[in-house]
């Protein structure tokens, strides 16, 4: 605590609470999940740097194929290129539907598949086993911290250029994926895997950055001053709280950590 | 249904993303407000150089949730304010034990929050630094005088100087600090300049209320 005044310090012995370490992440960033190919699904995805360089991601979906499992992934990558996230006009063969080859040039590769067990390279892209199953209502809850040393080079420091995508739409109102939807998976099948639903492998939602925030919010206000001085200069402030400035001397009393 | 068998761990072929591919814009600085508007109403300097025109929305592809110019990610190491003389190093300030934000151990250093995005990339970058200590001046002790429109200077370590406007200057008693608007989530590359303020409370040998600077990045120049 090299860092730390004696004017910080003092009111730490005055109430001498031991308070363990907070566990501390360095930034969050939002996630605004929208529809894609008319599935109706919308929420919102957190991806926190933490502090030891694992990432937590939390996502909340709703509108998704119910009792279905639908692959995820953060796409993008880490070498400063800002994918989109595509709209209709990637529709190249005219089918009305943007499936997940011709999305990739709009929203990148994959670079973490967000499963919620074991592996999450881009290897399990299509391990649906492994990928969060929609509820009966067809919500997605969806919260896994990845280690650093299985996320790729250069995740934290290019994380608001990446974006996630959900996969899985029911285009025939069935509530499956069945080759009557939409017929085979041409993306499946230029994997070696023959026999996959389309509608289990076109996306359902794609999800931009919409904001960021500190990772680790502190306590109170900031120890900066010690009355040493008149401040400089004629103060022009939007002076906010009147009364609550004026009883502000009883609630530090009363509440004195958050004067520290 | 998808059967499970068969799909385990497929592999996904690597390059089927071309980098640069048609509709991919060339960076997220697409937008840039004309200046960033207070809440108290007053209205920032415009930036000094063209403001590209939004993106027009092609069919019903996704606009940028973000506004305003941002920069990626990089650590900050000098802070210039032209209008307050202010022109110091930066070092790094984490938590203390209590909750706390670390501060600076002396008078003439600002500190920059590590736990909070770098200044000039999307999200709230946060600098402190004493109005006083010691018997000095700090860095900070005219914080209080800045105007809307000001400019605060970040030099970091990419080679990039991010320009801030200041959009609104406020005074809150500590104990009502308002952390979701310092802290929380912004769709802009923001930046908060905090000190103290206010009645000195002599019994307990501290300020009162903090002054916190709010400005957004309005332009980026390279030095």
């Amino acid at each position: 605590m090299r860092l730390r005044t004696m004017a910080a310090v003092a009111p730490m012995l005055a109430f001498p609470l031991v308070f363990a370490a907070p566990a501390a992440a360095q930034e969050s960033v939002q996630i605004q999940l929208d529809a894609l190919n008319k599935s109706g699904v919308s929420g919102t995805a957190t991806m926190t740097a933490q502090d030891n360089g694992d990432l937590t991601v939390t996502i909340n979906a709703r509108g998704l194929v119910p009792n279905a499992p639908h692959a995820q992934h953060i796409h993008g990558a880490a070498n400063g290129t800002d994918f989109m996230c595509p709209d209709q006009s990637a529709d190249k063969d005219g089918d009305g539907f943007v499936n997940t080859e011709e999305g990739l040039p709009d929203y990148g590769d994959i670079f973490v598949s967000l499963t919620t067990s074991g592996d999450t390279s881009k290897k399990s892209g299509l391990a649906v086993d492994r990928m969060p199953k929609a509820d009966a209502n067809g919500t997605v809850t969806y919260r896994r911290t990845i280690k650093a040393a299985e996320l790729p080079a250069g995740t934290v420091k290019f994380l608001k250029d990446l974006h996630i995508v959900q996969h899985g739409i029911d285009v025939n109102d069935n509530d499956k994926y069945d080759l009557e939807g939409l017929g085979e998976s041409t993306f499946a099948k230029s994997l070696g895997v023959s026999g996959i639903p389309e509608e289990a492998t076109n996306p359902a939602s794609c999800g931009m950055v919409s904001g960021a925030a500190a990772g680790s919010m502190p306590a109170g206000g900031v120890e900066t001053g010690d009355g040493s001085t008149e401040p400089g200069g004629q103060p022009v402030l939007v002076i906010l709280g009147g009364l609550a400035a004026a009883a502000a001397g009883v609630v530090l009393r009363r509440r004195p950590r958050t004067d520290s | 249904m998808v059967t499970a068998a068969g799909l385990v761990t497929v592999g996904v072929r690597a390059g089927d993303a071309p980098p640069g591919a048609a509709g991919v814009p060339p960076s997220s600085s697409v937008t840039a407000s004309a200046g960033a508007t207070t809440s108290a109403g007053a209205t920032a300097a415009p930036p000094s150089r063209p403001v590209p025109p939004r993106r027009p929305g092609v069919g019903t592809r996704p606009r940028e949730l973000t506004t305003g110019p941002v920069l990626p990610t990089s650590a900050p190491v000098r802070l210039d304010i032209p209008t307050l003389r202010v022109s110091t190093g930066l070092i790094g300030l984490g938590l203390q034990p209590d909750g706390t934000m670390e501060v600076p151990g002396d008078a003439a250093t600002a500190g920059w929050y590590t736990a909070a995005p770098t200044p000039g990339s999307l999200g709230p970058a946060v600098v402190a630094a004493h109005v006083n200590l010691d018997g000095r001046p700090g860095v900070f002790t005219a914080l209080a005088t800045l105007r809307p429109g000001d400019t605060v200077e970040v030099a970091r370590a990419d080679g990039t100087v991010a320009v801030f406007a200041i959009t609104t200057v406020q005074r809150h008693p500590k104990d009502r600090f308002p952390t979701e608007a310092v802290y929380g989530a912004i769709d802009h590359a923001g930046l908060r300049l905090i000190t103290c303020g206010g009645d000195f409370d002599t019994a307990r040998r501290s300020y009162r209320d903090n002054v916190v600077a709010f400005a957004r990045l309005v332009r980026t120049e390279r030095r």
